[in-house]
Order: structure tokens, then C-alpha cells, then sequence
């Protein structure tokens, strides 16, 4: 299913972009390619510039400098073009509380001038993924916050947009909810729609056909997960102990360890040279028996964007 | 023109399914229309009054019934000491205090020009004035009638002989409703066109609807357009409801003609909708938007003449009442209602409140697009 950049035109092209709010520069010269069909997954903490970077793209914002086509069409004066084939859910999704689900859609439909003939089946297409059929009409407001999270899902897609833009879709949503969403967008790419997603999740990279993390206005990676994920120089170890916190300064102070971080409920050690274990024999000693478990892994997404943003920073 | 009907249905779907909305569109001016209506009258009835007449002769006591016989003024007491009036004033018993003094029948009788005394509370100066000019009225009244041979009475011993005939042109009984409930309906058309406006856009940025609404092909003008053709509507709703329900129960006569006051409402709405949309341009939430609207709104109205007369201002803020659009429309819905002017002898205002409207709606209009640009 994903392109491969050598032989098909991007779908959205970035070229040297960037962005300047006041002394704050949010995007800081941006080089991107999307290419249709794929899921690109914008990954990155909170004041990275994603929104920034995802609001010129929707046209929203202009830039200060640089070159932003979708389609062939300029952001700049290709905007009416522009709004006609992307569908765009924004961070804080909106839909009006005191319209029903149906009247929601049917809203979102005249405003994109979806045409009378192939409504109603866009509308079943949209509640048969969704599953708000049930749930028509019911007032938005009285929906949970993940089916109303796929009710703003659908009026982004009602108009059968070939891109898809979405900023931080599922920040705030419980699990289950994220799970069922991702999956929709798998959907929605199977259907022929590109995808272009931000999240600050780190462990969602996974979910997508390709990533670039960014990291104070700049785009510091961009890959395929799995070769994100390859990019790891160093051997790499989970450890459990009985004291997290008390282990992470434990390592930190040994010689041959790069860097240490917290994961859930154990640490993600790197080390400079690969641990034997004679090494772990001896630092259960000299940690007075803090380590319960090691594990050599390998690395994730995470571990990967963490390294670089050190480096970066 | 889809999209702008789809906002449109969208909208009366929304007024139609929020509940403060329908309140604030049609309890809030029936409501006030009926307070107001009521409550505010220049009218000046039972006067508080006390009488002390020294002189007790048929004559005074024909003075006394004089005052004793309309309910412009309520007798509270007769016969007191002189001493104790100013006690009666002190203790808000009295309004006015008559003093008739010994000898004024006497001297009536022979022609000469007796002297009686008032003496009024002037803590309220309008209520003061006003029963001052009843009291005159009265006094000028029975003493012709008292004096022989019709000897006129005056003030002034040389006071020419003038009879007055007082005629009241188009608001033949001195009607305050027929001022105050035309004033009312410029006041609801200020008020509902600006805060709905106001709110509704502010909503849409509250709730984020802006902006996927601005990701649409819609375009901006599309989406005023369609924000703005409801409340229009609404406003007109409103406006046919309110003139109902006075000439139903405060029995206004609306003297002149409706298409031209339609016209004028047509052009005025362009104003307080234009004012609407500058509101929501620089507020964040509908809170911040309704106590700007109130701000706007209290100026605008205690500027407009609606209870305060212009000419009864100081300079400054008489010369600054032109620059509020309310100010003609005040005069020019008054005049239709109660002269039924034709618009020719409205040019003038008409033409400000044209150039008013214009000039706002069109700042706003460039201001929200440049705001959400």
C-alpha cells in the first residue's frame, strides 16, 4: 500500500518552510513529501510547531517563507481548490452540541456541496464505520467523547477528501477509543485518502506507514517506522527494579551507560558497550539488590526520538 | 449560494433548539415592553399637597376645592401649623405645601392682586416643575374665576391681557406611551440584532466550529451572509410582534406609513448588525461579548433621547449624541409613529443612519475577515 517516494508525485509537498510568531520561530525551514495512499504520522512534543506546520497546510495561516503545495495547488493561492479535496478535524473537534448526529453530517454536506444523488450513501458509508447509526439523532452534546470524536471524524470525510488532515486526533481519549480510531484510519487510507496525522503519543509511530518527528520548528527525522526504529546505535535493555527512580540514578552514574529513561514501569538503558553478564552480577551488588529483572530489547520509536531530541537540544 | 442556505437552516435549528435564545428573543421584549411601557411615564400625578389657609374665607376655600378636585394632587392634610411644614417636606409627606395667607378673599374681591405661597420639594427638579405648572395652572384658573367682573389675574400687576389657547398637536392627551413605546422598538432593534449577532459568532469560536467552518469552500462573506440573513429575519419577526402588542394593549397609533418604516428598520439593522459582528471580533467568549454588547448598548441609549432629552444635555454631549446612529433612529421612528412623517422631512436622519450603517457594516465585515484571515 505505501509509496515509495522514488517513482510517484507527493501528494503534499513542503519545501524550506518556515514560521514566525513574533521572536517565537515555530517552523524553523520544513522539508516534507507525502505521498498519496500512505499514513504519515507527525510525531512530536507539545510546541514542536505541529499545529503550526498542520494549520498552513489547511490553509488557516500563511507562511512567512517557503514553498507548500498539495496537489499541485499553492496554499497560498490555490486556496478555494485547496478546501474542495481536504478534510481537516482539528485539535479541539467541533461539532455543534445542539444539532443532532445526522444533522451535523447533513450540515457538513451543504457546506462541502456534496451532491443530493450520493448523500444518503456517503452518510451510510460514514455510519457503517462509525457505528452512529443507532445514535442519529441524539444531540451531539449528549455523545461520548469517542463517539463524538468519530462524529467530527465524519464530517471532516464527508465530502470525500483525498487528504486527510488531523491534529492530535486522539489526545484525550480513553484506549479503547484510540484503538477503534486508528483503526478507522486504516479504513480511510484502504479507501484511497491520504492521511496526515499529528500526535504526541510516541508509541502511536507504529500505527503509521511513515513518520517524521519534530522537535523546535524542524523536522529531525522522517522514516519508516521499522527503520526509525533500526536507527538505534546502541545495545538496549529493559530493567525492572524495586525502586525506579533510585535505579535510574543508579545507571546514570555508571561509565558505560549512554542514557537511561523512564518507560511505564521499568527503565530503557543504552549502553556504550554490550553488558555481560558478569556486569549485571555486579551491579545487583553495588545497587544492593535494587535490579528484579534485564531484558535485552529492541528499540522503539521512542527511544529513538528521545536520543535524537537529546542530541538536538 | 448552497452553503449560505445550509448556514441559514443551520442557524433556526440552533435558535429553535436553545432555550435562552427563544427567551432572550421573545420574553425579553414582551417583558420589557410592558415594564418600560408602564414605568416610564413623564406624567406627573397625585402630588403630594398640603394646605394651610389663614384665611378660611368662601373664596380661599373654593382655592382649596380647586386643588381638592383633580388627581393631579392628593390633599394629605389642611389647616396645619406654618411651623410644621417644613417637617412634612422633611418626612416625605408632602411634595408641595399651598399657603393661602389672611386677607386673600378680601383683597380678590376689590381687584387687587392677593399673594399666595408655594412651596415645593425640588429633590426631584422634573416632578417639581411639572407640579409647579399644574399648581399655576390652577391658581391662574380659579382666581379669574373668583375675581369680579372676570378681572383677569396675573403675576404680575402689569401683565398684559392674554388669553391662552393651548392646543396639543399629534399627541392630542399628552400620552406618554405614544413617546416612550416607539422609543422602545428602536431600543429592540438595537439590542437583539447586536447581541444574537455578537453571540453567535462568538460561539462558533467558543465552541471551534469557526474553525471548520473557515476549512470549508464556504467563503467568508458566505458564512456572514449566513449568519447574518437569519437575524434579519428574526429582527423583522420581532419588530412586527412588538408593534402588535403596543397598539394591542398601550394603544399606539402608528400614524405613518409601514413600508417606510420597514425601509428605515432595513437600513438601521445594517448598523446594529454590523455592530454585532465588530463585538464578536474582539471577544472570546459569549460572556465577554454579551458585556460588551451591554456597554455599547447603555451609551448608545442614554445618548439616543429615548429618556433623556437632547436638549437638556450640556454641549459637549449634545454635539457627540450625532455620532450615535440610535440618536436618528430615536427621532425618526418617533416621528413616523406620532406625525407619520413622510420621508421626505426624515432625509436628513435617514441619510445619516444610511451613511452610519454603511460605514460599519463594512469596517466590521473587513475587520472579522481580516481577524479570522
Amino acid at each position: 500500500m505505501m509509496a515509495s517516494g522514488e517513482n510517484t508525485l507527493p501528494i503534499i509537498e513542503i519545501q524550506q518552510l518556515k514560521k514566525r510568531f513574533g521572536t517565537i520561530t515555530a517552523l524553523d525551514g520544513i522539508d516534507l513529501h507525502i505521498y498519496p495512499g500512505e499514513i504519515f504520522g507527525l510525531i512530536g512534543p507539545d510546541g514542536a510547531g505541529k499545529t503550526t506546520l498542520i494549520r498552513i497546510l489547511c490553509t488557516l495561516l500563511l507562511p512567512d517563507a517557503g514553498r507548500v503545495q498539495l496537489l499541485q495547488h499553492d496554499v497560498v493561492h490555490d486556496v478555494q481548490s485547496i478546501r474542495r479535496f481536504l478534510g481537516y478535524m482539528p485539535q479541539r473537534f467541533s461539532l455543534y452540541p445542539d444539532l443532532t448526529v445526522e444533522q451535523n453530517l447533513n450540515f457538513f454536506a451543504d457546506l462541502f456541496q456534496v451532491p443530493p444523488s450520493i448523500r444518503q450513501q456517503r452518510i451510510q458509508q460514514l455510519y457503517h464505520f462509525s457505528r452512529l447509526e443507532p445514535f442519529k439523532n441524539r444531540p451531539t452534546r449528549a455523545l461520548s467523547g469517542g463517539m463524538k470524536q468519530k462524529l467530527a471524524l465524519s464530517c471532516a470525510m464527508i465530502h470525500t477528501p483525498k487528504i486527510l488532515i488531523l491534529d492530535e486526533p486522539t489526545t484525550g481519549v480513553d484506549p479503547l477509543s484510540r484503538q477503534e480510531f486508528w483503526h478507522i484510519l486504516h479504513q480511510i487510507r484502504e479507501g484511497g485518502t491520504t492521511v496526515l496525522v499529528s500526535t504526541p503519543y510516541m508509541e502511536e509511530a507504529d500505527q503509521c506507514d511513515r513518520v517524521g518527528l519534530m522537535y523546535r520548528g524542524k523536522l529531525i527525522v522522517v522514516d519508516t517506522p521499522q527503520r526509525v526504529r533500526q536507527r538505534f546505535p546502541y545495545p538496549l535493555y529493559r530493567v525492572w527494579g524495586q525502586d525506579t527512580y533510585a535505579l535510574r540514578e543508579f545507571f546514570q552514574n555508571l561509565e558505560t551507560v549512554h542514557s537511561v529513561h523512564l518507560f511505564g514501569d521499568a527503565l530503557h538503558v543504552a549502553f556504550t558497550q554490550p553488558p555481560v553478564p558478569s556486569d549485571w552480577k555486579h551491579w545487583q551488588l553495588t545497587s544492593h539488590q535494587q535490579i528484579i529483572r534485564w531484558q535485552p530489547i529492541e528499540a522503539s520509536v521512542e527511544d529513538v526520538f528521545l536520543e535524537m531530541m537529546e542530541a538536538h537540544s | 449560494m448552497r452553503p449560505v442556505l445550509a448556514m441559514i437552516k443551520k442557524e433556526f435549528l440552533q435558535v429553535k433548539r436553545t432555550r435562552e435564545m427563544l427567551a432572550l428573543l421573545f420574553m425579553f421584549p414582551l417583558i420589557q415592553m410592558l415594564v418600560l411601557g408602564y414605568a416610564i411615564t413623564t406624567e406627573v400625578k397625585h402630588v403630594r399637597l398640603i394646605i394651610v389657609d389663614l384665611d378660611n374665607s368662601r373664596i380661599s376655600r373654593e382655592l382649596v376645592r380647586a386643588f381638592q378636585h383633580t388627581d393631579r394632587f392628593d390633599v394629605q392634610a389642611r389647616d396645619i401649623l406654618l411651623t410644621h411644614i417644613g417637617e412634612y417636606l422633611q418626612g416625605w409627606k408632602a411634595q408641595m405645601a399651598l399657603v393661602i395667607p389672611r386677607d386673600f378673599g378680601r383683597l380678590l374681591r376689590r381687584g387687587l392682586q392677593p399673594d399666595v405661597q408655594l412651596i415645593v420639594d425640588g429633590v426631584d427638579g422634573n416632578t417639581a416643575g411639572v407640579a409647579l405648572g399644574y399648581a399655576r395652572g390652577i391658581l391662574q384658573q380659579t382666581a379669574t374665576q373668583l375675581s369680579p367682573a372676570g378681572h383677569p389675574v396675573s403675576y404680575r400687576p402689569t401683565a398684559p391681557r392674554l388669553h391662552l389657547q393651548e392646543r396639543m398637536w399629534y399627541n392630542l392627551n399628552l400620552d406618554s406611551a405614544q413617546f416612550m413605546i416607539p422609543g422602545i422598538v428602536v431600543v429592540l432593534l438595537t439590542i437583539i440584532p447586536m447581541m444574537l449577532t455578537a453571540m453567535s459568532l462568538v460561539r462558533e469560536r467558543e465552541i471551534g466550529t469557526l474553525e471548520q467552518l473557515l476549512v470549508t469552500p464556504m467563503g467568508k462573506l458566505q458564512l456572514l451572509a449566513g449568519k447574518l440573513i437569519p437575524f434579519l429575519i428574526l429582527s423583522f419577526a420581532e419588530l412586527v410582534l412588538v408593534m402588535k402588542v403596543a397598539q394591542w394593549i398601550f394603544r399606539v397609533q402608528m400614524h405613518g406609513s409601514y413600508p417606510l418604516l420597514g425601509a428605515i428598520a432595513f437600513i438601521y439593522l445594517f448598523t446594529t448588525l454590523g455592530l454585532g459582528i465588530f463585538i464578536s471580533t474582539f471577544t472570546q467568549t459569549q460572556q465577554q461579548a454579551m458585556f460588551v454588547a451591554w456597554f455599547f448598548m447603555v451609551f448608545m441609549i442614554l445618548m439616543s433621547g429615548f429618556f433623556i432629552p437632547i436638549p437638556n444635555m450640556p454641549e459637549l454631549l449634545q454635539t457627540l449624541t450625532y455620532l450615535n446612529p440610535m440618536r436618528y433612529m430615536m427621532f425618526v421612528i418617533r416621528d413616523i409613529f406620532q406625525k407619520g412623517s413622510s420621508w421626505v422631512y426624515l432625509l436628513p436622519d435617514i441619510g445619516a443612519l444610511t451613511g452610519f450603517g454603511l460605514l460599519i457594516f463594512l469596517a466590521s465585515i473587513l475587520k472579522f475577515s481580516k481577524r479570522i484571515g
